[in-house]
């Protein structure tokens, strides 16, 4: 049986700072299968973008740093790997796609040169061949004109074709996993829409196991498998997606919730606003991180952390009143 | 309250704070000097070239013409202080004219200020000094005005930039409709809002002056009735073979003490923008 | 394809070329205005000035000079007529030399710009690695060792240091001569000139190697924070194939126009550095006739190396634009 092509158990990443140790990313846990897309969603600040790059390995040290849990990419660990073995994963067996398309390309170097050196570094292909190869990625990403594109700079492109070539980058070695962290968010909502089916399009046809962060639960009902909801560093919920529009059981879900009407309506809405503020986290409560903000809030959330526990197969929470009874 | 945070990052800077020590030592001596030294530092008072450490009188020893180098480096400080204190006033001066008169008002004004900006640093600026000095004679506020003339371009970008931040603040256009006049809002209101990173500029641009005027001196071009660091290297060049501490001395005077406001500098900038330190 | 992007680069480049040599002619108009001012300022007449004191009295060229600078004529058109005669090349007459103050001057560039070049080259060479080491291995102790260099050279006198170096490595060590461009007697060659020239090249590219050495350290901790650079990491490039080909190039740019508007004071330096060394170049020229109060000769090296500046400054444009494709022309 195949190994699942991505797997992080227990995950831990902390923030080494001049005010102290911070838990950024505290005890994630999730897997992804071939073909599955898992959506990372909660607050800005949570954490979901430094539990990205822990999965890459490219945390920025000092001052992030892994301080525990695994990582199993097709079922070998690559937390304990060293550097210089991280070099023939990241752009070969995962491929990243960040925010801002626009600053994520070097401007001063072509996009050839860009998409060619991903290519040459991974394969035996010379400059020759990974031009062509360049070409072909382009056009599978659908870049009108790909052949004279190959030649222009990042300036001269539009933020949506920006993006389908860092697009392009991330898949030129058909890795097995790909992140995508808020791929469309700087993008204009028609454009958006292209990106996302593109991407979808891209996964379907290779298989590839899919980790959507986003803002935009439009996106996740459309694009998503199953969701991960992260406060504080730490997952709080996890759920097919069907499941959790229709019955949230973490407060905290029911809160971000709670502007998106339709489930499964392709709207852009963005996460509802919760009252309170996200506690800093060096600062955060004995108990439950969401506890100060919490409508159902008792006393044991304010003093016990809970655990995360799995009421039903397939769907984990960790919330005391979601034990007792649904929302 | 600002000001005393602004002083506490400025002293929490370690090199920044041996810096201010030591051009405070400089000055001390320089202004010190007839006290310490009150007979004329010209004078012939030992046998020549002796070395530093060869006879207790003279700790830094004596030139090829028997003058006490102590005593001369002592002197030379104040010529050399003063000159490029001055040549940095008149930098500064023409600099924030120029500057803010381009910030504030724009349109052509703006245009002609920065292609003078442009044309004087199109000149090789010693070539241009030394044309000034050789023209109009090599006299003390010749020099100074000289330097001046060929250090205030990047005051004058620096003054431009913070007027152009500033000009179209709430507490600019409030003065504006209360009728101030533009000579009122200039000095008054922006001014003092634009000067604290052109102080920093300036406090380097004595440490340039410092360099230009020990170069002038030294190509023995300097005012003859002054006997500033640069020329004692220059009076010196002769007898390297023999005597080369005679160089070596004022030469690493002129290095500490520009070495020292550049540290200043740097400080002060830092402390200016606290957010830029951790780079 | 490749050549239509690469022709539409060269016509791009083509109209910066057009467009700075139209800005540099009121340049050099002021260049030639502030010039006249000084004559005027100077204490004495116009011709005691243009024939240097040489007390020329033969009548026929005092007759020339007049004509030639219509000396009888209103100010301004005093000013047309200098115009008029510097857009002819016609600098005056060096009676010292004895030959047109061109020519005197023609004879001193190349060893000038020999000297301007391999100052040039060899700051940004040294500048740009040292810049690189120091940000590769921040707060280390090479990163400190740079930084203690840059603040030496940037604070030490270029005549000073030159003169210390001639103490250390021609009188004491006796490894490289101590003044002048070639060997006298059985000189010449490539090899001997360059053997003189190392010394005059340290005194006067170190300065600017310090200068660029802190930039570039700033520039290169600043560029290795883009998102840019974590793509490339991400594509699985090693830190040291991102920091040379995707940070170094960025980086460059702000040392690249540090070095434009430095080009008149690299000029300007070698004047005190020939002096030192005794290089036959213009610089040498100058001292000579600041020295000996030869105002032509002063005059047209002020506004021949305001020239030379502003070539400079065009073939740094053009590095600068062959280095970042965003910059497009107004
Ligand atoms: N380089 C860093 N230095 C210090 N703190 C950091 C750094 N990077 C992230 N953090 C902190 O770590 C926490 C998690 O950040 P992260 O970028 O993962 O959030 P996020 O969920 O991706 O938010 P967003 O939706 O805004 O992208 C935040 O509190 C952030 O302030
Ligand atoms: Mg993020």
């Amino acid at each position: 049986m195949a190994a699942v092509p991505l797997e992080v158990s227990d995950l831990r990443t902390t923030l080494f700072t001049r005010r102290g140790e911070m838990k950024a990313v505290d005890g994630l846990s999730l897997s992804v299968g071939a073909g599955e897309t898992v959506a990372l969603v909660g607050e800005s600040g949570c954490g979901k973008s430094l539990s990205a790059l822990s999965i890459m390995r490219l945390l920025p040290d000092p001052p992030a740093r892994i301080v525990g849990g695994a990582v199993k990419l097709n079922g070998r660990d690559i937390v304990p790997l060293s550097e210089e073995s991280m070099l023939d994963i990241r752009g070969k067996e995962i491929g990243m796609i960040f925010q801002d398309p626009m600053s994520a390309l070097n401007p001063v170097a072509t996009i050839e040169k860009q998409i060619a050196e991903v290519v040459m570094a991974h394969t035996g292909l010379g400059r020759f061949q990974a031009r062509a190869r360049a070409h072909e990625l382009l056009e599978q990403v659908g870049i009108p004109d790909a052949a004279r594109r190959l030649d222009a700079y990042p300036h001269q492109l539009s933020g949506g074709m920006c993006q389908r070539v860092v697009i392009a980058m991330a898949i030129a070695c058909s890795p097995s996993v790909l992140i995508a962290d808020e791929p469309t968010t700087a993008l204009d909502v028609t454009v958006q829409a292209q990106v996302l089916t593109l991407l979808k399009r891209l996964q379907a046809e290779a298989g590839m196991a899919m980790i959507f962060i986003t803002h935009d639960l439009g996106v996740v009902a459309e694009t998503a498998d199953r969701v991960v909801v992260m406060y504080a560093g730490r997952k709080v919920e996890e759920a097919a997606v069907d499941d959790l529009f229709e019955a949230p059981l973490h407060p905290y879900t029911a809160g971000l919730i709670g502007a998106t009407p339709v489930p499964g309506a392709v709207r852009a809405e963005r996460l509802a606003d919760i009252p309170g503020m996200v506690p800093p986290l060096n600062a955060l409560p004995p108990g439950c991180a969401f506890a100060p903000r919490c409508p159902r809030a008792m006393d044991r959330c304010r003093t016990e952390r809970p655990a995360l526990t799995e009421p039903r197969p397939g769907r984990r929470v960790a919330c005391f009143a979601a034990e007792k009874g649904p929302t | 309250m600002e000001r005393f945070a602004f002083l506490g990052r400025f002293a929490r800077n370690r090199g920044a704070l041996a810096g201010t020590v030591i051009i405070l030592l400089v000055a001390f001596a320089a202004l010190s000097a007839p006290v310490f030294f009150p007979t004329d530092p010209l004078r012939m008072v030992a046998q020549p070239e002796l070395w530093p450490g060869e006879d207790p009188a003279f700790p830094l020893g004596t030139d090829s013409l028997g003058r006490d180098m102590l005593a001369m480096l002592v002197h030379g400080a104040r010529a050399t202080l003063l000159i490029g204190l001055f040549a940095s006033a008149v930098a500064t001066l023409i600099g924030v004219s120029v500057g803010a008169a381009a910030g504030y008002f724009g349109g052509w004004i703006d245009e002609t200020a920065m292609r003078a900006v442009e044309l004087f640093q199109t000149i090789p600026n010693l070539i241009f000094v030394l044309t000034i000095v050789v023209i109009l004679g090599s006299t003390l506020h010749n020099i100074v005005i000289a330097i001046g003339i060929v250090s205030w371009t990047p005051i004058a970008r620096m003054t431009r930039a913070e007027f152009l931040a500033l000009r179209d603040r709430e507490f600019v256009q409030a003065c504006r409709s209360m009728g101030m006049g533009d000579f009122g809002i200039i000095v008054r209101e922006i001014l003092p809002n634009a000067l604290p990173p052109v102080i920093v500029l300036s406090s380097l641009v004595v440490a340039g002056a410092i360099l230009f005027e020990s170069a002038v001196s030294f190509l023995g071009l300097g005012d003859p009735n002054i006997a500033s660091w640069g020329r004692l290297v220059g009076d010196g060049r002769e007898l390297i073979r023999s005597s080369w501490y005679i160089c070596a001395i004022p030469g690493v005077a002129i290095m500490v003490t520009v070495l020292c406001l550049n540290l200043i500098g740097d400080g002060l900038n830092d402390a200016l923008n606290p957010k830029l330190r951790d780079r | 394809m490749a050549s239509t992007s690469g022709s539409s680069r060269r016509n791009a480049a083509l109209r910066l070329l057009k467009r700075r040599l139209l800005q540099a002619i009121p340049l050099m108009l002021g260049v030639v205005v502030i010039n006249f001012v000084l004559i005027h300022l100077a204490p004495g007449s116009f011709l005691e000035l243009m024939t240097a004191e040489n007390q020329v009295s033969d009548p026929a060229t005092v007759e020339l000079l007049r004509k030639t600078y219509g000396l009888d004529d209103p100010v301004w058109l005093q000013l047309v007529k200098y115009i008029w005669a510097l857009m002819h090349l016609d600098f005056g007459f060096s009676y010292r030399q004895n030959m047109p103050v061109l020519d005197a001057i023609w004879v001193g560039l190349p060893a000038t710009l020999l000297l301007m070049i391999s100052s040039i080259t060899l700051a940004f060479v040294i500048g740009v690695a040292a810049g690189v080491v120091a940000s590769a291995k921040v707060r280390t102790v090479w990163d400190t060792a740079v930084s203690v260099a840059a603040m030496f050279f940037f604070a030490a006198p270029s005549f000073w240091l030159g003169i210390m170096m001639i103490v250390l490595f021609a009188v004491k060590l006796g490894w490289l001569p101590v003044s002048g461009m070639e060997t006298i007697g059985g000189g010449g060659g490539v090899l001997d000139i360059l053997h003189h020239l190392i010394l005059p090249t340290l005194a006067l590219g170190l300065f600017y190697a310090a200068t660029y050495a802190r930039v570039m350290r700033s520039s290169m901790l600043e560029v290795a924070q883009l998102d840019f650079v974590r793509t490339a990491r991400a594509k699985g490039l090693s830190r040291r194939r991102v920091t040379l080909s995707h940070v170094l190039r960025n980086a460059l740019l702000p040392v690249v126009t540090i070095l434009g508007v430095q080009m008149g004071t690299i000029l300007a330096g070698s004047v005190v550095i020939e002096s030192v060394f005794s290089w036959p170049g213009v610089g040498s020229l100058l001292f000579d006739s600041v020295s000996s109060r030869n105002y032509p000769v002063v005059l047209g090296i002020m506004v021949l190396g305001s020239l030379v500046v502003i070539a400079a400054n065009i073939a740094v444009d053009l590095i600068y634009m062959w280095l970042d494709p965003r910059i497009e022309i107004r």
